[in-house]
């Protein structure tokens, strides 16, 4: 067992500005998750969950202060280089986001292989991207969209869309997985065998994961939860 | 890798670009169409209607007497480096009467053909010359040139005729190819000729002898066949003018060398013939040498028609000075320092007002076509602009994803780059056939709508200019993909630099 947790953030701030108005959102998180751990994430709408994901992402930096740290395999992202976060993001980090985000223009499987094109480069890619493609098409098989390759996100149901993105986030067989409510818009059964399957290639490849969720039987798929209600933990759960 | 599989899908997945493309190559059409028809327009304006005349002339005029001793003074200016070649002509006003009775004012310029051709490059505006392929626009082969012997530029060059009855060789008479009105101007620039065709006929010119003091002496007339007809592209001049041998026009105005005879009253005499008859005689008091009103000339290769100008003032204060007899050289007469009846091409009566007025009007078209081309750079720049922006969620996922900055950048840039060559390329093809074929759009314009938007009596040429300076559009081909990749470029950095976050959640 690892002494150190992988991921640790400690008394992270973050504040958006509205105008002249200041929205306060994180008032001094502090998060530590062990390698291969899956934390779950609780809390009301707006209580700020995807903006802590954001954060743990490198998608976005918490507010300026000396105390707040982010670090992962112990380094300290929130005072990364622009080229640092980059490379965090694309190679480290799988993210699954809320609203999917996927590109329109790409379909199902370009959308699943657009990661390792991004994150390997032109060279690194076309090494392996024989490999590449029968990783993409078995996890999109297993995702249930094998019949679905050719077809544009427009042509998908929401979850089908969500599907497509958890493929994305593992297709590169990320450290960490940032997954913000992954089942949300799949009905109990599906929801359940995308889980299933979710946290088999996890515990594969030993990836740490946090994970949003409202839904109290994702949550206890979990090695542990933490609830967020008025910007910090409320006493988390050791 | 990823930048090849988006810039391939965003250039073919939506209507946009293609708008794009269109966009620009419209706007590069427009300003080279523009450029080049305004810059052809001046162009020809600064050669044709200077090859007409050579670079700076010497003028006095009919009125004044003229200039004797012109001969000398050719030598004496071809001798000075900076001017190449000289030659005399008169001009004066004339009558035409043509075959059918018409008649009509001109202006006759005598002129030497060899001496004329060396400063102006009058064989290549003889229009009778055979050619060997229809030119375009005649697509029945209706052109008489087609099948026609050089024996009209053998005449034209030469301004002499040899009479296919009698052998009798005869100074003939070049006119301009719309003085005859019954030329018509064909699409693609050709002329059919109808009721007679000139330069198988004779014309008769009468000149009018003028006194010293400005009055009308007398009209001397003289039956002359045409040799040939010029165009020259410069509508007044082809309207209005007529060339004829020099000689000529000297000996009908009196003006060759010759025996002056005085009949007054102290120099006269009454002498008694043979038969016991009384007659009055004139007697001759002295010689009389030839004269000319004009000089042309051309300035040496790399002289300017100032340097060439002000070298033929100082040649010309010599030569009057050698001849004091102000009789037969006026001496030069000064306006502000300068020669007054020394001038370069563009000061010419006549033409200068148009001249002037065509200079302050390029400046005019210059700011028009900056203004124009100031659109074409907004409309490209803001299209990208909006395609891009469009695009910026797609670049916050992808630098989500780890794309870094440059890479994105690099996406965009492609992607403009792609649809500016592509659109710019379009263009100047476009533009390309528009200009080369104006002519024709013109004349077609003409025939099927009525419009006629080049007239060639306000605008001074025959034809809109037809080439494209290939300088002109490589700047403009440049400046299409430049700001085509720069309208597509700045918004995607703006878009690169954001975090990522604030990329995805852009609307
Ligand atoms: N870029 C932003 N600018 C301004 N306010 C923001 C921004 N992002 C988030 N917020 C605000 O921060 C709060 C937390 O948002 P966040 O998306 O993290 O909530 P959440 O816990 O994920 O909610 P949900 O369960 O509905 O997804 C919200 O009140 C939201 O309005
Ligand atoms: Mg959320």
């Amino acid at each position: 067992m690892n002494m150190a947790p992988i991921l640790e953030a400690k008394s992270v701030h973050k504040t958006f500005r509205l105008g002249r108005v200041d929205v306060p959102v994180l008032h001094g998180v502090d998060l530590a998750v062990e390698k291969g751990e899956c934390v779950a994430v609780f809390g009301a709408s707006g209580s700020g969950k995807s903006t802590l994901l954001h954060l743990l992402g490198g998608l976005d930096r918490p507010d300026k202060s000396p105390e707040a740290t982010i670090t992962f395999d112990g380094k300290d992202i929130t005072r990364a280089g622009v080229r640092e976060l980059d490379q965090y993001r694309g190679r480290r980090v799988g993210f699954v986001f809320q609203f999917y985000h996927l590109l329109p223009e790409l379909t199902v499987l370009e959308n699943t292989l657009i990661a390792p094109m991004v994150a390997l480069g032109r060279f690194g890619y076309a090494k392996q991207s024989g490999a590449l493609r029968e990783r993409a098409s078995g996890l999109l098989d297993t995702m249930g969209l094998s019949h679905r390759l050719k077809h544009r996100p427009v042509e998908l149901s929401g979850g089908e869309r969500q599907r497509v993105a958890i493929a994305r986030a593992l297709v590169n067989e990320p450290t960490l997985l940032l997954a913000d409510e992954p089942t949300g818009n799949l009905d109990q059964a599906t929801g359940a065998s995308i889980l299933d399957a979710l946290m088999r290639v996890r515990t594969e490849l030993d990836q740490t994961m946090v994970l949003v969720t409202h839904d109290n039987a994702t949550a206890e798929r979990a090695d542990r939860v933490v609830h967020l209600a008025d910007g910090v933990f409320e006493t988390p759960a050791a | 890798m990823y930048q090849s599989l988006l810039t391939r899908r965003y250039l073919f997945s939506k209507v946009m670009p293609l708008l794009a493309a269109l966009a620009v190559a419209l706007s590069v059409a427009m300003v080279v169409v523009v450029w080049s028809v305004m810059g052809g327009f001046l162009n020809m304006l600064l050669g044709q209607g200077r090859g007409l005349i050579g670079d700076v002339a010497i003028n006095y005029p009919v009125g004044s007497g003229g200039l004797a001793h012109y001969e000398e003074l050719v030598d004496r200016l071809e001798a000075d480096p900076a001017i190449d070649k000289a030659t005399p002509t008169i001009e004066t006003l004339a009558l035409i009467a043509m075959p059918g009775g018409s008649s009509k004012p001109v202006q006759v310029i005598g002129i030497d053909p060899d001496g004329f051709h060396a400063v102006t490059g009058f064989h290549d505006r003889l229009y009778w010359a055979p050619i060997d392929t229809p030119v375009k626009g005649d697509t029945d082969g209706d052109d008489l040139r087609l099948d026609m012997d050089d024996r009209f530029v053998v005449a034209g060059e030469s301004m002499r005729e040899t009479d296919p009855d009698t052998g009798l060789d005869r100074p003939a008479v070049v006119p301009g190819i719309h003085v005859y009105g019954k030329n018509r101007r064909m699409a693609g620039g050709y002329y059919l000729v109808y009721d007679w065709f000139l330069p198988r006929e004779e014309v008769t010119i009468s000149v009018p002898i003028i006194t010293r003091g400005g009055a009308l002496a007398k009209m001397e007339s003289r039956r002359f066949p045409v040799a040939n007809e010029f165009k020259s592209g410069l509508f007044e001049a082809d309207a209005n003018w007529v060339y004829m041998p020099l000689g000529e026009l000297q000996s009908m105005l009196l003006w060759d060398r010759g025996r002056r005879l005085d009949s007054g009253e102290e120099t006269g005499a009454f002498m008694i013939t043979e038969d016991g008859e009384e007659i009055w005689i004139e007697r001759e008091v002295g010689d009389s040498p030839a004269r000319v009103t004009n000089i042309l000339m051309k300035a040496a290769p790399g002289v300017n028609e100032h340097e060439c100008e002000r070298a033929a003032e100082a040649v010309y204060r010599a030569f009057a000075q050698d001849h004091p007899n102000a009789d037969e050289v006026p001496p030069p007469k000064t306006a502000s320092g300068d020669l007054r009846d020394i001038w370069t091409w563009d000061k010419k009566p006549g033409l200068a007002v148009f001249i002037a007025a065509v200079r302050k009007e390029t400046t005019l078209v210059l700011v028009l076509f900056s203004f124009i081309s100031l659109t074409a750079v907004f409309l490209i720049f803001s299209i990208f602009w909006a395609i891009v922006s469009e695009k910026t969620k797609d670049i916050g996922i992808l630098r989500a994803l780890g794309a870094t900055r440059s890479g994105v950048a690099w996406l965009f840039l492609r992607y403009g780059l792609a649809l500016g060559l592509t659109g710019s390329g379009l263009g100047l093809g476009l533009a390309y056939l528009i200009v080369t074929n104006i002519n024709l759009i013109h004349d077609w314009m003409g025939s099927a709508l009525g419009v006629e938007i080049w007239n060639a009596e306000t605008y001074y040429f025959t034809e809109i200019p037809n080439a494209v300076d290939p300088m002109h559009a490589g700047i403009v081909f440049t400046g299409g993909v430049v700001f085509s990749a720069l309208g597509a470029f700045a918004p995607a950095l703006r878009a690169a630099l954001m975090d990522p976050v604030r990329a995805l959640r852009f609307e």
